[in-house]
């Protein structure tokens, strides 16, 4: 059955509970009555009563496994339903949320901010137990942090009086799809055989296929009258392999595949196609040697775009709250963790040529499907287009109903803890065709009198099982990093020649950078990736962290100005005992 | 070092004998193994290579261990967690320099301390191309990191003071070898959990029961070891275990919990319904006592640890303090290492460690094993005998007056092996009566001029802290504990710890009774995670102390117990098992 919305209730009295519909499932039933009961009775002695409560249960049945060269590594399955409570005290305009403060660790019982487990089996009974102690400790939870927000600020004046819960009209939305079952076995087979593609191959050192899928439902409701229930399935594969160069420089990568459900991953062939060709490039760089430093103008192709706006960008696009510190100690600390693009609202932070929008409703761009679609967020507010970057200028931030200056409602992005994109989409207003966009590289190169442009395809994703401690790149969740690694680069010639210049490394690249761009191309490419959200809510860092997956819409993008160099630090020598299989 | 135990598992002795069935799982049981023999193979090529270069190898080891695990949960009679995994740990011991002075010496001063090393590899076993490539590949990284960290041992031992420089790094052991049949059982996952759904039910008649839960975990762990003086051991084992929990709050707060779990080697030897659901019953007797008990004050008098109290209690006091590495590090407190061949308990007292012995009665014994994690035999180790201290529990690090390994270096897989206790006995000579040893204590208290003394009846688990920048000090945390009046009163009360420093503490005991119970636990230390038994018979302290207990400061939930409007019967269970 599709997902279907329900209807919208005009917004009658802000503490009301949407009556049970009888589509409600016994988890619903349980939430809702026990909702309707902590907003009727739950206050202690003569303090505040919640003015806002909200249930979230992150229900799922995943699988997992991982093989090398043919073999079972490791495997797992498991079943679990997780509760999130949130509880406000106090109003909108300041309540007990924002606010870090160290944890308190003192009950066994239900530790207020973590997720609590709920019977997996729809126990009225029990699942209201749950839910009540939940309650219970998250409302003592709000009173003292109420009372110690109030207490830090108390000899401070607010400069910026925002509100801790912005206004949304009650939504609801009920997707009827039943979790489906998850078997290891055939994510077990096809890891099997898409591993097997290593064998024989004694110059990849280390390789090996992890498979995943997940059946998962999210179930919300809340105070206002807002309820939903959401499917996220999830599967993805992710092919990894590396060796050593003839250098002993450390080469790694990993490709991987993204679906919602595992029957939708790409088919073994594919998949096999994909190992093939991550092995075929590895062998390849082995024997090059590598470009030691250029700086100058370098056209990210494909891949590599969509790779480094997900790096450099997108962690600049979170409209995240510094929350009030209730020890001094830590309120500078918070202060460095804080968007710096906040600031940059109704300024110019891309070319006047593009736009930055994202689209949870999209469900596919020229064809290719794009992932990262939903129809309501984890605050149950309704998905809709956001336009971030209109001509280059900053309008606003994936926001959730945790407001900050400038972007004081929610946009629908509250994805796990914090705003997280859904599709997102670089659109070009005056794209070129790819050889006009290589002259323009040419001719830049040219007024700058380099021997050669360089042309980045891909970055790559080491997991670090090669070089020691650090790899080579990183997955780079946060912005402002000094060095990414796992790129791949082409150097481009006067006469159109091109030659490989080795894995190498992008520095200092900043999400200023991106106001420098040239040129992008007229077509757009899609990269899906998942994400895991690393930002706080407004009830700190608590919350169920489920990677959700993100879908970039991107076209090549030329860059005025980059440094790319080698990978820092020191080359390991290569192995000392030849490969058992090498043979001889 | 903190080290502590945890009970997952323990079990007062039962009579009567349970049949253990061990099923015989694909392989046969032939001296020969396919991955043995690929690991012997990647050994020999890479010793034969290593030992050539300029800084050469002198010993290596491959460890694999397989767990397949299976785990299921229920709380208040709903299934609230299930999972199953398998997992291969690879570890690697890599050795350059020699037996006297090889890269694993502790880095002194600045920056040195105890390393925690901890390694995720994991190898596969069912290919044996796949394994080879792996071990070939993991062991050229090990090789550059030996090799790095023995210049920096080098180096170290020109800066610093190396009091114990004459002791030897690792000792020879004689090869070893041993193939045991592959095990298996079949956990019977849907049954267990109607039994846990069982277990669990009864906990909700009790009103102020507020989280309670019942457990299975089986697992099949099965070891692969091969080692450059030529041992290849195989060892699999089945392990399950049941545990029962559940937790109450007394009106000021004060969370009291309750646990009581099993072991076996096999499914058949847990116990049955009957027994499981009277020790539920007993479980919800215990809570609703410990709620209305009134607070025990801090106190210093005589006491009597049961004998799981006291499996516990020596554990953390002496067990930790004989393991031989503590008598070397230059944190280490070394308590008991110039203390040999003197009493340090009365003469009617033994202490032995024996892996050897997998049962007592008709309880397994959790820290049983054939080998070590060092590729050692496990062996009998009379630590005290006669009250006197005789010897240390030893891995291959060599002590002062130890220059060999007794079979007890073990380690969670991907950590590093160190001393560890296996099995604990205590034995006493002159066994009490339980009524005796009550007598002595109320003895004891008109010589102390005290009210009251102790009884502690069972307890949660214990830790200690066997480091030099901390006090030397244990704790065990008890559960259940009551206060015996001098007229022979028996009365329960809650929130105290046991305390005290372990000398001191030892000077005190007096006496034991005669029948002995079995604490089944796991015991946590910097090798991580490894199973363990304590054996012991009451014993009588002529004086102990007890703290008062660190205490949620969360008052009782404000609403009930939600006794739900709607228990229409099609909703509940209507879902079945997710």
């Amino acid at each position: 059955m599709t997902p279907r919305f329900l209807h919208i209730i005009p917004l009658l009295a802000v503490l009301t509970v949407t009556p049970a519909t009888a589509q409600d499932s016994v988890l619903m039933k349980a939430m809702r009555d026990e909702l309707e009961r902590t907003m009727a009775e739950l206050q202690l002695r003569d303090m505040s009563k919640p003015y806002f409560v909200a249930y979230r249960v992150h229900e799922s049945k995943s699988a997992q496994t991982t093989a090398s060269l043919g073999a079972v590594v490791n495997r797992g399955a498991g079943a679990s339903r997780l509760l999130s409570v949130e509880v406000r005290v106090g109003d909108p305009s300041f309540d007990n949320t924002n606010l870090f403060t160290r944890p308190d660790f003192g009950s066994a019982l239900a530790r207020a901010g973590t997720p609590t487990t709920l019977p997996l089996e729809d126990d009225y009974g029990e699942l209201r137990r749950r839910i009540w102690l939940a309650t219970d400790s998250a409302y003592k939870q709000a009173l003292d942090h109420l009372s110690k927000k109030r207490a830090a600020l108390q000899n401070l004046t607010q400069v910026e009086q925002v509100p801790d819960l912005s206004p949304q009209e009650p939504h609801q939305y009920d997707d009827e799809r039943q979790l489906s079952e998850i078997s290891v076995a055939p994510l077990e087979a096809l890891a099997l055989e898409v591993s097997a593609a290593f064998r024989g191959l004694p110059d990849i050192y280390v390789s090996e296929v992890e498979i995943e899928a997940a059946s998962r439902r999210v179930s919300y409701i809340n105070s206002e009258g807002t309820s939903f229930t959401r499917l996220d399935p999830l599967a993805s594969v992710q092919i990894s392999a590396g060796t050593q160069g003839d250098d002993g420089t450390a080469l790694e990568d990993s490709v991987s595949a993204h679906a919602h459900v595992w029957e939708q991953l790409p088919d073994r062939a594919t998949l096999l196609a994909l190992a093939a060709d991550l092995a075929k490039r590895l062998q390849q760089f082995r024997a090059v040697p590598f470009l030691d430093r250029y700086t100058g103008p370098v056209l990210f192709e494909g891949q590599a775009a969509a790779e480094v706006v997900r790096q450099v960008l997108v962690p600049r696009l979170f409209a995240v709250r510094i929350p009030v510190a209730d020890d001094s100690r830590f309120a500078r600390a918070m202060e460095r963790a804080g968007n710096p693009f906040i600031d940059k609202l109704g300024s110019r932070v891309l070319p006047r040529f593009l736009n930055l929008v994202d689209d949870p409703t999209r469900q596919d761009h020229e064809q290719t499907a794009l992932l990262g679609g939903y129809a309501v967020d984890d605050e149950g507010v309704a998905a809709r287009e956001t336009v971030l970057v209109q001509r280059g200028i900053l309008k606003t931030l994936l926001s959730t109903r945790n407001p900050v200056l400038g972007v004081p409602e929610s946009n629908g992005h509250r994805r796990g803890v914090g705003p997280a994109p859904s599709n997102l989409f670089v659109v070009p207003q005056q794209g070129l065709a790819a050889d006009e966009l290589r002259s323009e590289l040419l001719s830049l190169v040219q007024e700058r009198e380099l021997e050669f442009g360089l042309i980045v395809r891909r970055i790559g994703n080491a997991r670090g099982r090669v070089s020691r401690g650090r790899g080579p790149s990183s997955s780079g969740r946060q912005g402002d990093r000094s060095e990414i690694g796992g790129v791949v680069a082409y150097k481009l010639f006067a006469d159109g020649r091109e030659e490989l210049a080795g894995t190498l490394a992008l520095a200092g690249m900043r999400e200023s950078d991106f106001r420098d761009i040239v040129a992008a191309s007229q077509t757009s490419s899609v990269h899906t990736a998942q994400f895991v959200g690393g930002s706080s809510s407004a009830f700190g860092f608590a919350g169920v962290r489920h990677p959700v997956l993100v879908s970039l819409v991107v076209p090549s993008l030329l860059f005025e100005d980059v440094t790319i160099r080698r990978p820092s630090g020191n080359i390991p020598r290569p192995p000392l005992v030849p490969h058992p299989l090498a043979g001889g | 070092m903190t080290c502590g135990i945890i009970p997952s598992l323990r079990r007062v002795l039962r009579l009567g004998v349970t049949v253990v069935t061990m099923l015989l799982a694909g392989w046969s049981a032939l001296a020969s193994d396919a991955v043995l023999d690929a690991m012997q193979e990647e050994l020999d090529r890479s010793v034969e290579m290593l030992s050539n270069q300029p800084i050469p190898l002198y010993f290596l080891s491959y460890e694999i261990t397989e767990e397949r695990t299976t785990y299921s949960r229920a709380s208040f009679g709903a299934l609230a967690g299930r999972s199953e995994s398998e997992r291969r740990t690879l570890d690697i011991d890599l050795r350059v320099g020699s037996h006297d002075l090889d890269n694993t010496r502790p880095i002194r001063g600045r920056g040195g301390g105890p390393r925690l090393r901890f390694s995720r590899l994991q190898a596969p076993v069912s290919d044996i191309d796949a394994l080879r490539s792996t071990l070939w590949f993991q062991t050229d990284r090990k090789y550059k990191e030996a090799t790095e960290q023995l210049t920096k041992v080098k180096t170290n031992i020109q800066v610093t003071v190396q009091d114990g420089e004459r002791i030897a790094d690792f000792s020879a052991e004689p090869r070893q070898e041993s193939v045991e049949n592959l095990r298996s059982f079949d956990l019977d996952l849907a049954a267990w959990e109607d039994r846990l759904r069982r277990y669990s039910a009864p906990f909700s008649r009790s009103p102020h029961v507020y989280s309670a839960g019942a457990v299975i975990t089986g697992s099949v762990v099965t070891r692969w070891y091969v080692n450059s003086e030529g041992s290849r051991i195989r060892t699999s084992e089945p392990r399950v275990r049941l545990v029962l929990s559940a937790l109450t709050k007394a009106e000021d707060g004060m969370e009291l919990p309750r646990y009581e779990s099993y072991f076996a080697f096999d499914p058949s030897g847990l116990p049955d319904d009957a027994v499981v659901l009277e020790t539920v019953n007993g479980m919800i007797r215990d809570l609703e006592g410990l709620r209305n008990a009134p607070l025990a004050e801090p106190y210093t008098g005589p006491a009597i640890l049961s004998g799981r109290a006291s499996g516990v209690f020596f554990h953390e006091i002496l067990g930790h303090r004989v393991e031989g590495h503590r008598q070397k590090g230059d944190q280490d407190a070394q308590t008991f290492g110039r203390m040999l061949e003197e009493a340090v308990l009365p003469e009617t007292f033994s202490v032995v460690f024996d892996p050897t012995v997998a049962r007592l009665g008709a309880t397994d014994l959790a820290g049983t094993y054939r080998y070590d994690n060092q590729g050692v035999k496990a062996r009998r180790v009379p630590v005290i005998q006669d009250g006197v201290l005789e010897r240390f529990l030893m891995s291959r690090t060599p002590i002062e007056g130890f220059g060999r390994s007794n079979g007890h270096g073990r380690k969670q897989a991907g950590f590093s092996p160190v001393s560890r206790q296996s099995n604990l006995f205590v034995e006493v000579s002159e066994p009490r009566t339980q009524e005796e040893l009550k007598q002595e204590l109320i003895g004891l208290l008109e010589q102390q001029g005290k009210d009251y003394g102790l009884y502690f009846e069972d307890v949660q688990g214990g830790f200690t802290f066997t480091g030099r920048t901390v006090p030397n000090a244990f704790n065990v945390t008890p559960v259940v504990v009551y206060r015996i009046y001098a007229d022979g009163r028996e009365e329960l009360v809650r929130g105290v710890d046991l305390i005290g420093t372990p000398l001191t503490t030892f000077s005190k005991v007096i006496s034991a009774g005669g029948d002995v119970e079995v604490f089944n636990g796991t015991c946590g230390a910097e090798s991580g995670g490894v199973p363990v038994s304590a054996v012991s018979p009451a014993i009588l302290v002529s004086q102990i102390e007890v703290q008062k207990k660190a205490k949620s400061e969360v008052p009782l939930p404000l609403l009930p117990t939600p006794s739900g409007p709607a228990s229409e019967p099609q909703t509940l269970r209507a879902g079945g098992v997710l």
